[in-house]
């Protein structure tokens, strides 16, 4: 972590608005002495520092990023011949095939066993689109019953086009236009700003789960970063709608929602009360709610009005949740249908009867299991332990951020908000580590960003989280992709295990240069070791889980320490502490 | 920026390319005869193309050919290697590539022995494919080391032009489709070639140049087609005094001729010791073989093939007579003989006339003024004069006019003006060799990146001409690039899209022809060039 005194003058230069040469970065400062570039991404883009437009430079970059996620989707898909339930590709084809074929009241009761829709409506709304597409080439993809688990090889090249074209039409435009403004607002220039954007985009674990796995994450996050990028420009009725877009996509964007809220409130209350723009806030997103909800609760009445009812039996079971509603309601009423629908959404989308967690994730529960079994404990206890742990972890940065609404901490504000849902939430996924990855490699295009501590502390967890998603990749045999993409990012970063370029910046304290030297170095070698083991020790008998359990410990250790790292960073940047204090309390969050 | 860093890269994209395609598309039998009744005449000739082909990534013919040739080195003794034929597909690289192979097949046998097997025809299982993805990745490093010496061979202002040349051709489609995606070891040769004609550089390196390239012919017998450019350009630098044609440096002439000798003996003595010297040359040079490739190279005889096939709708019209045993026996298949019906046949004699005279016509003025970027110039143009008019053309072989070109096409704006189209034509042709939807994204994309990252790099880079440029010849360039996109995406998406899977023979039609016009028309720009330099 850097010291805070060398940042000083620079900081108040900017919130001077000064825009001269000052307010440059000092990786550039130094670049522009030594005139050499400091890792092998800044090498590769070296030629583009002057006398070429980012519009020359984009195309090219979209073109390359573009190449190695199809040819990382060449690869299987979670599930592929794995019988009989298959994966997560099955799902969403599944889901094309049931938006596609079954009434729009339907969608939400089908046969909860095999893949049930169990995302809010816009997936279904975007595999509706995808499964039309798709029938048109071949409905055969698409048919009722009869494509459950189809391999069809061109089959998977469309499937793997939707996710390439989604992510083209969102995520990237998405991502292009954060970079843009970020840098812009932190001062960094264009050229620098582009590096960022090639690491960003070349994120393996994104690549990893959306292009080889089969998932369609980048769509929900675009919307969050759409959502962000209209924060930085002061659209904040846009922010709210792209963000309850990114809602409507995946429940998973609720990690995210407590920064919305407390940034979105914040930039109402500071600097001084702004009550319309509250209102018009609170406005938006109502109405956003409500567009979400136009076509299935439309399609619910008509439907209804023409005999077809969400039950194919025409049976009439109670509500899945808050039963007590249908005391108060007239089951027979034009409107019961659109309750019942509502009501499933969310009994399928928040599945609260389930576990604490579901399989082995590097998160503070599931490491905790391995020392107290807390399965034995009831699971209400467990539950509000949950909330508890994750309220105590998300209510300091949401703070810092409610009483300081400024544009350029929403990344870390939004990082250590994920990671503490990650690490204390409920029924986490090892690929919920997506969330608090993508705000975290976003600071790559903020002020420092490439330099030297951010870059190694963003690829540590980057490459952390890529190493606690390979049990998960191993089992569908995508060895080769996760060790090519994610040395490729490690080396184009300067990273380990491929340099040490990251660390050891010049005229930072000492001790903690050494000290994210020694954590990284210890986390980097456990790695390592962990996967020569998994390589070639097999696992004793009576433990046969005894490596993921390994993985899981270490990664929640990590993870821990990234969340920190963004919580320190975080408390200072925003200058939210007496500057006399930070110094002190930087070394304790980072060691 | 170092060459070596980019090869990083770059072999991180080909190893998450090529082994995910491997075990994802198992694919039928490449070779099987696929006989579709014929659709008109034109039809017969282009539509077979796609069923000759194997469905790329893990059993390209030439992946089974390799194996297969792994396979006979290791396992037969020496000189059984050029009478084996228990696969289709035998041993017809000279004995250097053998060698190569062999070495190669030392380490095969700790990935998977069972590749090695003669009789193990279609071998593929996830070892041999990792294995052989890897030697022509590793192998590819020859390439590097040569790039990185043409380099450091430059200076000054022109270092720049040479880094953007040498990553053009490193990055180059030509090598990613042909070596990684179908399946070739082109990489390790050109970088040999590259190598030899960088020593030609410097005259302390002469000898070595000239030694390394018959070490190449030995290789690869493809490369006979520059040789008339190496035997001219060291008979006049290094065998006749710079002064005058007339003296002969003898001493020089030894070491050459003896260094060159003693290479062949190398690489043919254990063959000839046993007579086997016809059998080899029957291998190497199969003139059996029909004209035209079962899918055109986009050269003269494709154009002339294309005027026949027109003509035998117009024949009755006009008065002509129509040959009818040739209607249908039309470049057919792999090995087919080529008649024609209407115009006149072609013998090898006449190919072989004609790529010599084309040859020489620049090789005279290479005589005349031999500069390092004159030799070039000559090799290149032998390159295209055998593209152009040679027999049994195979579309891979327009590297062995863009290679060589790129090492001085930044020399200034008139050769850039000559090679932009020849870049275009060139990577297009290379395109039906590889055509599932799988690939599609990645060949056109790819190549689409690569054009416009070089073209662009390129027009910043080429110096102004000391001489008028043929302006006419700009506004051509320009037009036929801009053709391209249209093209492609026709021949990839609409096509398929209006008429489905009949007429398939039309986009490859459209793509040859389209092709053959940017290498003509490249090759009479950098006719123009050289002569007026």
């Amino acid at each position: 972590m850097a010291g805070p005194s060398p940042h000083k003058p620079r900081r108040k230069a900017k919130r001077a608005g000064g825009n001269g040469p000052s307010n440059l970065p000092v990786i550039m400062e130094r670049e522009a002495l030594v005139r050499v570039p400091s890792f092998p991404l800044a090498a590769f883009l070296w030629p583009a520092r002057s006398s070429v437009s980012q519009w020359e430079l984009l195309p090219l970059i979209l073109m390359v990023v573009g190449l190695f996620r199809w040819a990382a989707g060449l690869w299987g898909y979670s599930g592929f011949k794995k019988p009989p339930i298959f994966g997560d590709y099955e799902a969403q084809r599944h889901w094309m095939e049931i938006t596609t074929q079954l009434p729009i009241s339907q969608w939400y009761f089908h046969d909860l066993e095999w893949w049930g829709l169990d995302y809010p409506p816009l997936t279904a709304y975007h595999s509706w689109i995808c499964g039309k597409i798709g029938s048109l080439i071949n409905p055969a993809w698409f048919a009722l019953y009869d494509s459950r688990g189809s391999h069809d090889p061109t089959l998977k090249i469309f499937m793997r086009s939707t996710v390439l074209v989604s992510e083209y039409l969102i995520y990237i435009p998405a991502a292009v236009i954060f970079v843009r403004r970020f840098s812009r607002l932190s001062g960094v220039p264009t050229w620098t700003s582009s590096v960022a954007l090639v690491a960003i985009l070349m994120q393996p674990a994104t690549i990893l789960i959306d292009h080889v796995h089969f998932q369609y994450n980048t769509v929900m996050l675009g919307f969050v970063l759409a959502s962000m990028s209209s924060m930085l420009a002061g659209r904040n009725f846009w922010a709210s709608f792209f963000f309850v877009m990114a809602l409507g996509f995946k429940q998973m964007a609720l990690y995210y929602a407590f920064s919305v809220f407390a940034y979105l409130l914040g930039v109402c209350v500071f600097p001084h009360i702004n009550i319309p723009r509250f209102i018009g806030i609170a406005l938006v997103t109502a109405v956003s709610f409500a567009i979400l909800l136009l076509p299935i609760v439309s399609g619910t009445l008509s439907e209804a009005s023409r005999g077809i009812t969400a039950h194919p039996n025409g049976a009439h079971p109670p509500l899945p949740l808050f039963a007590d509603l249908a005391k108060h309601l007239n089951t027979e009423a034009f409107y019961y249908p659109v309750v019942e629908q509502l009501v499933q959404m969310i009994h399928r989308v928040f599945p609260f009867a389930r576990g604490l967690f579901e399989d082995k994730v590097a998160n503070f529960w599931c490491a905790a299991n391995v020392v107290i079994k807390l399965r034995n404990y009831p699971a209400e206890l467990l539950q509000r332990g949950a909330l508890v742990a994750t309220l105590a972890a998300i209510i300091p940065p949401n703070l810092i951020l409610f009483l300081r609404p400024r544009k350029h901490l929403l990344p870390l504000a939004f990082a250590t908000t994920a990671w503490g849902f990650f690490l204390f939430s409920y029924q986490v996924h090892e690929k919920s580590v997506l969330l608090p990855l993508m705000p975290m490699t976003l600071l790559l295009a903020g002020r420092q960003g490439l330099g030297k501590d951010t870059r190694a502390w963003v690829g540590f967890a980057n490459i952390l989280g890529c190493w606690t998603m390979y049990p998960l990749l191993q089992r569908v045999n995508l060895r080769v992709p996760y060790t090519v993409l994610t040395l490729l990012w490690a080396y184009l970063l300067g990273l380990p295990p491929t340099s040490l370029n990251a660390y050891f910046q010049d005229g930072s304290s000492i001790w903690s240069q050494w000290a994210t030297a020694f954590i990284h170095g210890f986390f980097y070698l456990t790695m390592a070791f962990w996967h020569v083991l998994d390589m070639f020790v097999v696992a004793p008998k009576d433990k046969p889980d005894l490596w993921v359990v390994a993985n899981v410990g270490v990664g929640a250790v990590g993870f821990s320490l990234c969340y920190l790292w963004c919580l320190g960073s975080l408390i200072i940047e925003s200058e939210i502490l007496p500057t006399s204090w930070t110094g002190k309390k930087t070394k304790a969050k980072t060691q | 920026m170092s060459i070596y860093l980019l090869a990083f890269i770059l072999a991180s994209f080909i190893l998450i390319l090529s082994p995910g395609a491997a075990l994802q598309f198992p694919n039928g039998d490449p070779r099987q005869p696929g006989d579709a009744s014929l659709i008109g005449t034109i039809a017969t000739s282009w539509k077979r193309i796609p069923l000759t082909r194997s469905c790329l990534f893990s059993k390209s013919t030439d992946f089974e050919v390799h194996r297969n040739w792994l396979a006979i080195t290791h396992s037969l003794p020496l000189w059984d290697w050029y009478y084996e034929n228990t696969s289709e597909w035998t041993l017809d690289y000279p004995p250097f590539f053998a060698y190569f192979e062999w070495i190669m097949s030392q380490v095969a046998k700790l990935a998977d022995p069972a590749m090695l097997w003669v009789h193990n025809l279609e071998y593929d299982s996830w070892q041999t494919v990792y294995f052989q993805r890897w030697t022509v990745i590793v192998t590819e490093l020859v390439l590097v080391y040569a790039l990185q010496m043409f380099v450091d061979s430059t200076h000054g202002v022109s270092k720049r032009a040479a880094q953007a040349a040498a990553v053009s051709i490193l990055l180059s489609p030509g090598l990613l489709i042909i070596d990684h995606i179908h399946f070739q070891y082109n990489g390790v040769m050109y970088g040999i070639l590259i190598a030899s004609l960088v020593l030609a550089k410097k005259k302390s390196s002469l000898l070595a140049s000239g030694l390394v390239f018959a070490a190449l012919l030995c290789m690869k017998h493809i490369y006979l087609y520059l040789a008339p450019a190496y035997f001219v350009y060291l008979l006049r630098v290094y065998c006749l005094s710079p002064k005058s044609v007339f003296r002969i440096q003898f001493f020089n002439c030894v070491k050459l001729g003896g260094g060159i000798v003693a290479i062949f003996a190398a690489a043919f003595g254990p063959f000839a010791l046993r007579n086997q010297i016809p059998q080899i040359f029957s291998r190497l040079f199969p003139f059996s073989r029909g004209l035209c490739h079962a899918y055109w190279a986009p050269n003269v005889w494709a154009m002339y093939s294309f005027m026949d096939r027109l003509l035998i709708s117009l024949a009755p019209r006009i008065g002509l007579t129509v040959k009818v045993d040739a209607l249908n026996s039309v470049t057919r298949g792999l090995v087919g003989d080529t008649s024609f019906a209407v115009l006149p046949d072609i013998t090898p004699r006449m190919c072989f006339v004609l790529t010599l005279l084309f040859q020489a016509i620049p090789l005279v003025k290479l005589f005349m003024r031999p500069t390092w970027e004159g030799f070039i110039g000559g090799v290149t143009l032998c390159g295209y004069a055998s593209f152009l008019f040679g027999w049994h053309v195979h579309e891979k072989a327009i590297l062995l006019v863009i290679i060589p070109f790129s090492l001085i096409a930044l020399k200034d704006r008139r050769y850039l003006g000559a090679f932009r189209p020849l870049a275009v034509a060139g990577h297009v042709s290379l395109f039906p060799l590889i055509f599932t939807p799988a690939e599609f994204p990645i060949k056109t994309i790819y190549t689409i990146f690569w054009l416009v990252l070089f073209l662009m790099a390129f027009d910043r880079l080429a110096p102004a001409p000391t001489r008028q440029r043929l302006f006419l010849f700009d506004r051509f360039s320009t037009i036929y690039i801009t053709i391209s996109i249209p093209l492609i995406f026709y021949c990839s998406l609409v096509h398929g899209i209006i008429f489905g899977k009949s007429l398939e023979f039309l986009p490859l039609m459209f793509t040859s022809s389209y092709s053959a016009i940017g290498v003509v028309g490249s090759w009479l720009g950098f006719m123009v060039v050289y002569f007026t330099e």
